[in-house]
């Protein structure tokens, strides 16, 4: 399967590609009063309201930034991925489109089944789902249903 | 962003080198690959889906990749451009600098010739001798009918023994002068009639006593000046005086040395202009490994006509000759105005650069202009200097060395670098949405993506490439700033360090300590404060006996404080008593002294020896007190870099001295005097004469900083100082 990879804080993380339904960067972002102090707001996606969500304070680190090189990633549906992904894979997503804020994306990598380790019982984030190792790097594989999940973010926060 | 249609350097200009056109051809058929894959992709949408809306959606992205390969074509060549007018650009500037710095440097230098020549005319030896002259012109020319031979023959054989010891004195005098300031082949007085009476120069004594000189333009102007204020200089032309061309300072002799006196002769003055011009012109040119100056650079100044009067390259560009230059660079017409152009010299394509004198101070200069001529290659060529200084080429890019445009450049390329990705990985969404049908898509977009990476990235280096030589560039013109500061400031003390050595042989100081009635003391004080009236540079000059007490000096204000003062434990003092011949001078570095009431003082000193003998027994000392500070700052101020004119914001020039302690500034917040900065190694621990340059950190900013160490100048050895001079980069 291809996964999106993207920098967060230096660390390499990947996205399933069949879960994303497209990435973008120049979108105007409208705060939202009372929502978590992880949502930067909302965003009109073509007549559809996406919430996006900073992933940098989802995992509880630095806030991303808007910059030159920062993006989001507008991630499918389960409808939508329903319709297109294979079910075989088993992915999930949420009930709405959600936006995951990232400080930089990198390549589009190819990763074969065999190739997804379980990750270190010692690092167990309850948003990862494996690991991949590419040369001298890790690529953490996220799971995209816990990482949107906002009540359960709620939960990690408090 | 500039529109392709005003690029000064496509890529076929012949200055672009052969690496850059290897580059620049990759770049873009990297980027026109990209379009037939495009339409690949384009009839491979109409084979996978049905879908009208799916096949928009591809064909809209394929369109997308089209528009951001076809920007990247039209960037790279703005880019080249931008490349090269910055490397242009900067040369320019520091080109204008360098002409700009000799013509200022030899106008400097000829300032003090102007105050020395009136300064001399007021020697007392000088104008007796004269007087005896005219008297013996008028006896000679008398008729003697009314008095027997014999008394004609023996008031005539006094008359000349008195006018030959006052020759002998008046020749002895000018030798001093000349002793004390090397800079003049020869120094003469003259007879109201134009004959040359006694000289400095005692190789050319026979030759030149007795000469007629009354048809030069240098004597008859001298006697047109009106007061001892006003003097005449001849520009470099043919003079009976010598073989070489003279540049000749004159001024009338005036009755018992009085500035308003009756006019009674000149004097004339034959500055070693050559001499002085080789050394300023072959500063600041490039060298091989042996010395020599590179081919194709030339510096060289013209008169008023065009001529050259003095070449760093005599053989190519001689002097006495109109030069071959375009004639807007020799026509030039306004002080300080400056003309950059290219003409190819002496068969290669140049940059010429042409300054045209501004004087300096209330010196007006003779409208000569200083030319500096270099290969159009030279200033695209790649530093080959290599440093690793520490910072990243990213850093490097977003500093403040380079130009805004470069900058723009520079993000629009990593816009489209990351249009280019974010159109390919929505593009390997899109095709993966498709299912088995789109996988043959992914393919194009991956070759989308590597062609996009490999092209910006080349881009990338080259914009690296190009920072790195403008921190070089930038480097290497702070270096000369810091020359240029140091070599003010030795030329400057050497002038000093003759002042004293010149005043200490005067008759008012020796008489003074010789025989110290309060009518000789008050007499070298009078001495000391018309010194002082005349020479603006110094803030008081006293004179020590030798247990220390100041006996006599310039300024009546002081004298009561300085005299509960004893110098004999003072350093200028020491050294003082120590010498004993006239030609050695002492300095005390600058320090706080009790003498006045600065912060920091420079005292020069002089032995004054008995009866003003070249060698012999010291009597008292005599130290001058430089107001070096006022004259130090505005130096620095002028080797501050500039932009435009402007200077940088942030930028500064200090000097430190052997301690590395800050001396003067024109920064004194953030390099203040006393304080030491923690400049790099390398430029903190220079040889005499060399410079470096480096980065470094202070004040939580980076800046870049050029360096220079004294190797003093002439007779002048220097203090072991060095002058830095700094700017900001972030």
């Amino acid at each position: 399967m291809l996964y999106s990879t993207f920098y967060l804080d230096g660390t390499l993380m990947g996205l399933p590609i069949p879960c994303i339904l497209e990435i973008g960067r120049a979108f105007k972002i409208h705060p939202i009063q009372g929502a978590p102090e992880l949502v930067d707001g909302l965003i009109n996606l073509r007549g559809k309201v996406v919430t996006i969500v900073n992933t940098g304070l989802a995992f509880g680190g630095t806030k991303v930034q808007q910059t030159q090189e920062s993006r989001i990633y507008i991630l499918k549906n389960n409808n939508e991925l329903r319709e297109v992904a294979d079910p075989e894979l088993d992915l999930q997503t949420s009930p709405d489109n959600i936006g995951l804020h990232v400080d930089k994306i990198s390549d589009v990598i190819n990763v074969e089944k065999d190739q997804l380790q379980a990750v270190p019982a010692n690092i167990n984030h309850p948003y990862y789902k494996n690991v991949v190792r590419r040369g001298d790097e890790f690529i953490t594989i996220l799971e995209p249903e816990k990482v949107l999940n906002l009540n359960e973010h709620q939960d990690l926060i408090s | 962003m500039s529109k392709s249609k005003n690029i000064n350097f496509n890529i076929y200009n012949p200055v672009i080198t052969y690496e850059h056109r290897a580059a620049f051809d990759m770049i873009v058929s990297h980027l026109q690959e990209i379009f037939p894959i495009c339409n690949q992709g384009k009839c491979k949408a109409l084979e996978v889906s049905d879908d009208p809306q799916k096949q928009k959606q591809i064909n809209d992205l394929m369109e997308k990749v089209e528009f951001f390969s076809n920007s990247l074509i039209t960037i790279t060549r703005v880019f080249f451009d931008q490349l090269y007018r910055a490397k242009e650009t900067s040369s320019q500037s520091i080109s204008r600098s360098t002409a700009m710095i000799k013509i200022d440097m030899i106008e400097r230098n000829l300032l003090e010739r102007t105050c020395d020549v009136r300064w001399w005319a007021l020697e007392n030896a000088f104008w007796k001798c004269i007087t005896h002259a005219n008297e013996s012109n008028k006896q000679a020319s008398k008729p003697t009918a009314k008095t027997t031979k014999s008394a004609a023959a023996a008031k005539s054989n006094a008359a000349d023994s008195t006018l030959k010891k006052a020759v002998e004195l008046a020749c002895k005098r000018l030798e001093d002068i000349r002793n004390s300031y090397t800079l003049y082949r020869d120094l003469v007085i003259v007879s109201l009639d134009g004959t040359i009476i006694a000289n400095s120069n005692g190789d050319r004594r026979e030759e030149v006593i007795g000469m007629d000189v009354s048809s030069e333009e240098w004597f008859q102007k001298a006697l047109q000046t009106k007061d001892g204020t006003e003097y005449f200089v001849q520009d470099i032309s043919e003079s009976k005086l010598e073989k070489e061309d003279s540049l000749i300072y004159s001024t009338a002799l005036r009755a018992d040395g009085d500035e308003q006196g009756a006019v009674i002769g000149a004097m004339g003055v034959l500055f070693d202009f050559q001499g002085e011009s080789q050394i300023i012109l072959n500063e600041y040119l490039p060298v091989d490994h042996d010395g020599s100056t590179l081919d194709g650079w030339y510096s060289f100044f013209t008169n008023d006509h065009g001529r050259v009067i003095c070449s760093s390259e005599e053989h190519f560009i001689p002097s006495g000759f109109i030069a071959d230059l375009p004639k807007r660079h020799l026509g030039l017409k306004q002080p300080g105005e400056v003309l950059v152009s290219t003409a190819v010299i002496r068969g290669a394509r140049s940059l010429v650069v042409s300054h045209k004198s501004e004087g300096f101070d209330e010196y007006k200069g003779l409208g000569w202009i200083s030319h500096l001529v270099l290969p159009e290659s030279a200033m695209f060529e790649r530093s080959l200097e290599n440093n690793d200084y520490g910072i990243s080429p990213q850093e490097l890019m977003n500093s403040r060395l380079i130009p805004d445009t470069n900058k723009k450049t520079y993000q629009e390329i990593q816009r489209n670098k990351g249009d280019i990705q974010l159109i390919s990985i929505n593009g390997i969404i899109l095709a993966t949405d498709l299912g088995k049908a789109g996988s043959s898509f992914i393919p194009i977009f991956d070759q989308i993506t590597t062609t996009g990476n490999s092209t910006t990235g080349k881009m990338e280096e080259l914009l690296s490439e190009m920072s790195s030589d403008m921190l070089q560039q930038n480097l290497k013109a702070l270096e000369n700033f810091s020359k240029q500061a140091i070599d003010l400031i030795d030329r400057n003390l050497f002038e000093r360090a003759a002042d004293v050595r010149w005043w200490s042989t005067d008759h008012a100081f020796w008489e003074a300590l010789q025989k110290a009635t309060k009518e000789n003391l008050d007499e070298a004080s009078k001495r000391l404060g018309i010194i002082n009236a005349s020479y603006t540079m110094y803030r008081d000059l006293v004179i020590a006996d030798l247990n220390g007490r100041i006996v006599a000096n310039s300024k009546s204000e002081n004298r009561d404080k300085l005299k509960r003062i004893n110098v004999s434990e003072q350093s200028w003092f020491r050294q003082g008593i120590q010498i004993s011949r006239s030609v050695e001078y002492g300095v005390q570095d600058v320090c706080n002294s009790d003498l006045e009431n600065e912060d920091t003082s420079l005292i020069y000193c002089g032995g004054v020896l008995e009866n003003g003998q070249r060698k012999g027994k010291v009597l008292g000392v005599l130290g001058i007190l430089f107001d070096w500070e006022t004259l130090a700052v505005p130096i620095l101020e002028g080797c501050l870099p500039r932009i435009n004119n402007e200077v940088v914001e942030g930028g500064a020039a200090f000097y430190v001295n052997s301690a590395n302690e800050v001396m003067a500034t024109t920064d004194s917040e953030s390099f203040s005097i006393g304080t030491k900065v923690d400049v790099p190694k390398e430029n903190m621990n220079l040889e005499p004469g060399d410079s470096a340059s480096g980065i470094f950190t202070a004040n939580d900013r980076k800046y870049i900083i050029g360096s220079s160490k004294t190797q003093g100048y002439r007779e002048y050895k220097g203090l072991n100082w060095t002058a830095h001079v700094v700017r900001p980069i972030d």
